[in-house]
Parts: structure tokens; sequence; C-alpha cells
């Protein structure tokens, strides 16, 4: 991949072994854009409603948002869409620059987690973050009746001046895992969704273990399509895109 | 410098300034006492009575067995015993209900009424920590460890602080053999999301 970043070249310490835990494939091929995962996403994670003036000065809050990329000229134009979420970087370029360690690199779970009773609200992390996927709580914004009896009781509700980003649904992580272990087994393979996977009506976004051969998830980043968003700024996300319209072009 | 040292001498500006100490400190005594004191509840439950006649905690806090939150009695739960009990029951002799004691006669109302019993949580965690019950209970930590001898309170109070550094103690005196257990266990994600 051609170099056209202006930045220093940055070597990612990754050894081997250690190359993540959690992962999820996403299906150019199959996302119609329905936008069904962003609103999963909202529903979970008691992301709030930012309204219309805010939303307008682009401080919209959506923890996964779709890019719409067109291809070709008018009338021949394709369009595809790509599910953009925290890539859970395995060399996260937000971590290093929190001032209080709020951006912190799990290691018992190998991602890369928020912890917002310690974020002051410098939002460095988002400046930092070459796909754009933190958002910040400009104010805190209300939710109308019965707008609150939605919320969901496993997720912190953020105040103002926190930064927040996707967490790969950690807490349904954290309820497979305890079920797992209340039965005396390990999580298999598809038990964890987060809520963006469930939602999917296409079922493009498959999560799982990326440190398991076996697992569906790795087996579909080795087929051959798979790539990385900004591969080249060697960040080692943990979310890999199967390449779209190759049904079209070459079978 | 002496200017200020002047005014500070004259005994109005003195006094005043002394009352103003005095209140800042006391307001703020105040304050802690009124963090430290139990709250109060909406019926004086003896837990001493209870945890005396043999009876286990997780019998009227059952979530802790399987669930996050270990749960409050309703009154349901209460009234499945109290209504058996021969003392003021006796289908001979019935006791009426206001001489029963003041409690029970609370009891008997909220069971009357068919209202929950509006308990106030002593045991409490903020809402950006997340806790749960049951891997506690499954790793053999014991009710008391956390909440104190119940059997000499009652009205439920906190034995100590709930704060991080007492949580992360206790998670790192657990697993000091076991490093991989240690990284899960003082992993920020564990409990803040």
């Amino acid at each position: 991949m051609a170099k056209n970043h202006n930045i220093p070249e940055y070597k990612a310490e990754w050894k081997a072994g250690e190359e993540g835990k959690w992962g999820m494939a996403i299906d150019m091929d199959i996302c119609t854009g329905c936008n069904a995962c962003v609103a999963a996403c909202a529903m979970e994670n008691n992301i709030p409603f930012v309204g219309e003036e805010d939303a307008g000065y682009g401080r919209g809050m959506h923890w996964i948002r779709i890019e719409r990329l067109w291809e070709g000229k008018y009338p021949e134009v394709k369009t595809e869409f790509q599910p953009v979420m925290c890539q859970q970087c395995g060399s996260a370029p937000c971590e290093p620059v929190c001032p209080v360690f709020a951006s912190v690199h799990s290691q018992a779970e190998k991602l890369n987690v928020q912890v917002y009773n310690r974020c002051v609200g410098t939002r460095y992390c988002a400046n930092n973050c070459p796909y754009v996927v933190r958002t910040f709580n400009w104010r805190d914004y209300d939710r109308p009746e019965p707008l609150n009896n939605q919320l969901n009781p496993d997720v912190t509700v953020r105040q103002r001046g926190v930064m927040e980003k996707c967490t790969f649904c950690v807490q349904r992580i954290h309820k497979a895992q305890d079920q797992a272990k209340s039965e005396g087994r390990e999580v298999f393979d598809g038990e964890v969704q987060p809520a963006c996977a469930q939602a999917c009506p296409a079922d493009a976004i498959v999560f799982g273990r990326i440190d398991d051969p076996e697992s569906r998830v790795s087996k579909l980043a080795k087929q051959g399509r798979g790539y990385k968003l900004l591969e080249d700024l060697n960040t080692l996300p943990q979310v890999t895109y199967l390449k779209g319209g190759s049904h079209v072009r070459n079978g | 410098m002496e200017r200020i040292f002047d005014i500070l001498k004259k005994p109005a500006v003195y006094y005043s300034l002394l009352i103003a100490v005095l209140a800042v400190v006391g307001g703020a005594a105040w304050a802690v006492y009124e963090t430290q004191i139990p709250p109060e509840q909406p019926i004086d439950f003896p837990h001493n009575i209870h945890v005396g006649l043999q009876i286990q905690c997780l019998y009227c806090h059952p979530g802790a067995w399987k669930q996050a939150s270990a749960g409050l009695p309703t009154q349901d739960k209460c009234w499945a015993c109290h209504q058996q009990l021969t003392k003021y029951w006796d289908p001979e002799n019935p006791v009426p209900l206001n001489q029963w004691p003041p409690e029970l006669q609370k009891l008997a109302a909220y069971v009357e009424n068919d209202e929950p019993i509006p308990w106030v949580p002593v045991a409490i965690v903020p809402d950006h920590v997340h806790f749960k019950h049951r891997p506690h209970i499954a790793a053999g930590v014991a009710c008391q460890d956390c909440h104190g001898d119940m059997s000499s309170v009652t009205v439920a109070e906190n034995p100590q602080l709930m704060n991080m550094g007492w949580c992360i103690t206790c998670h790192q005196q657990k697993t000091v053999d076991d490093p991989v257990k240690r990284e899960k266990l003082i992993s920020c994600e564990t409990c803040h999301y």
C-alpha cells in the first residue's frame, strides 16, 4: 500500500501470540447500509439523542456509523456501505495521549477500554483517532419520558464532558463469560454477539474470538478478501472488512 | 501586611472570622457524619434476631446466589413466615393486630395495602461500577466478609467504606499465585464499562 500519510513511521510492538482476543469480520458484500446496527448500538449502550442543532455542529453521537462510498460516475454509479466502529486497535493511537489514563488497554480482554469515571474530557484521544470513532458528551442530554425506561442497566450512563466509544459490547462479553463459568465450560463461538451483530438482518457482522483459528470470524478473516482500515498506520485493528463487489468483478 | 494584622485584631472582625471558621468546620464534620450513619429504614428490621434464628442470608437475599444484585425482600416474603408465627397467630387464641409489636404492625400494613416495602439499600456502589454478587459467592467469599457480622446489628449498616482501593486490595490478595486471574481481576473493564 502506498505510504501517502504524512506521518513518521510507527512501529507497533506486537509480540507473537498476542494477536488480540475478540474480533469482528464485516462483509461489505452483504451489508445493505440499513442502519439497524446504528440503532441497536444506541439502544444497547444508552447513547443519547443529541438533537438537530447539536448534530448540525457535528456533535452527533454514534458508536458505529455507516460510511457511504460512491464508485464510478453517473449514471454508472455503485454504492458501498462500510460500518465503522472502534477498531479496538492492538496498538491504539488514542491510548498514549490520554493524560489521566482513561483510555487504556485491557490486558485481560485485549480490548481498548474507556474508563468514564477517569475521563476529564481533554478530547485528545478523539483527535488522535485515525478512524474518528470516539464521541464526546458535549452536554447532559435529557431523555424525555418514556425514553428513560429503555436505559440499559448494564451500561453506565455517561455525563457531560466524558469521551466514549464502542466497547465491543463488553457487558455482553462479561455476561457470557459469567454464564459459562457458572456452568463450568468455556465461552463457545457465537455465544457473544454485540448489539450491532445481533441486529444485522443480513448477518454481515460476525463477532468472535480471533485467537481461535476454528472460530467463524477468524475463518472469514482468512478468506483472502479481508483488509483492515488504514492498515499502513500499523494500529493493528481487530476488525476485518471483507471486500465487496467480488460477485460482480471476478466471482 | 501589618495593616491586615491590625484589622484582624479588631474584636468584631476577630470574632466573626472565628464564627465563620467554626461554621465551615462544623458543617464539614456534620456532612461526614451524615455519610457514615446508616440510613433510616421504613421498618427497623432486626437483623440480629433473624440471623440468631439461623435464617440463611440467601433466604431473603437470594439474588446473591445467581445474579448481580442480591435483592431486598418484598412484603410477601416477610409475610410468608410471619403469618405462620403461632406466637401471634394461634388459631385458638389470636392476638389482635393492634397488640402486635409496632414494627410488625407496619409490615401488616404493607401487606394489607399490597405495597412493596421501600427498603433503603445500604451497601451500594456508584453507577459507574458494575458489581456482581454471583462470582463472589461462587469464589467462596462469605457474606460477612464484606457486609460485616449481621448478628450484631439491627438495621443494616456498612462495616467499611466500599471504595475501589478496598476492592482491589482483596482482588490482589486472593490472586497472589495466579497472574492470569490477577490480570483479569484488576483490569479496568471488569467493573467499569
